[in-house]
């Protein structure tokens, strides 16, 4: 019988158990590496940078963990506030290269493959759209619990996943039928 | 035209979350962890062995130092050899069957 996350995070908490954190990370590397992939715009190895901080600080901080949220939208709270922290180093912080963004937004790509085209979509969307689209549309996360990870009020969310989507039917519009 | 946009978008958004093979991440995040603090599990035992110990001697002086290990083995040596090896045997069936069901409770939390 496999062990749930609970479990796993109270033999962390109670025995200091690193092989149960282990099985945490295996479980979680891929969803917390994805939406930092889509945050930095696909730099895998930044991205796989970022992720590693995530859980080495969400070991370090375990004790704040307090089940009003599971543990994966834990996780991207912390994902996204190491991605807000590396990006103010790299002063790319949200909304200072929002003209650029918008300037290299490319609606008429000319690769053929759809999904490449959809990735390329994605990355030009400003940041606090593609990262709610992302957390929503692609990891499944509800509005509120995107809110959470966010930190910003319920109805930013939805409006930034609305006018994402959006974005991204007109950018992706050559590929209906 | 818009609905069947829509649909594109979600089934290609769920689709872009491919699992990510974990490729030695996991070990490498293991590498870099801090060393893990005096668990409460640690300072649980602490507790328990202090409190033994405490108690133990607590439990030697109020008893006139001892004498009721002394009056024991006095009891002890008045029994006939085959009480005696009933005795140890059966100490020594509970002890394994105790052993035997803590290793095997352990086992069946093992992680995967």
């Amino acid at each position: 019988m496999e062990l749930t996350d609970a479990d796993l995070l109270a033999r962390v908490l109670v025995d200091g158990d690193q092989h149960a954190f282990g099985e945490l990370v295996r479980r979680h590397q891929s969803p917390v590496r994805g939406l930092l992939r889509q945050l930095v715009r696909a730099d895998v190895q930044l991205a796989d940078d970022l992720a590693q901080e995530t859980f080495i600080r969400a070991y370090k901080h375990i004790r704040s963990f307090r089940n009003e949220a599971k543990f994966s939208t834990w996780l991207y709270r912390i994902a996204y506030n190491v991605f807000r922290e590396n990006a103010r180093k790299r002063k790319e912080l949200v909304g200072i290269d929002e003209e650029r963004l918008q300037a290299e937004a490319d609606p008429h790509t000319t690769d053929p493959a759809l999904r490449h085209d959809l990735m390329n979509a994605l990355a030009n969307l400003p940041l606090h759209e593609r990262t709610a689209v992302t957390l929503c549309c692609q990891n499944g996360l509800s509005h509120d619990e995107a809110a959470h990870v966010l930190d910003i009020p319920l109805g930013t969310v939805k409006t930034n996943v609305l006018r994402g989507r959006e974005k991204l039917k007109k950018m992706l519009a050559g590929w209906a039928t | 035209m818009n609905d069947s946009l829509d649909n594109l978008l979600d089934t290609q958004l769920r689709e872009e979350t491919a699992y990510i093979d974990d490729a030695g991440f996991t070990a490498r995040v293991m590498k870099q962890l801090p060393r893990r603090p005096f668990a409460l599990s640690m300072q649980r035992n602490f507790i328990i062995f202090v409190a033994t110990i405490v108690s133990v001697v607590i439990a030697y002086f109020a008893s006139g130092e001892g004498m009721f290990v002394h009056d024991a083995f006095a009891r002890a040596a008045t029994l006939q050899p085959l009480q005696l090896l009933l005795i140890i045997c059966a100490c020594g069936t509970v002890m394994t069957v105790a052993g035997l069901w803590a290793a095997l409770t352990r086992a069946r939390d093992s992680i995967g």
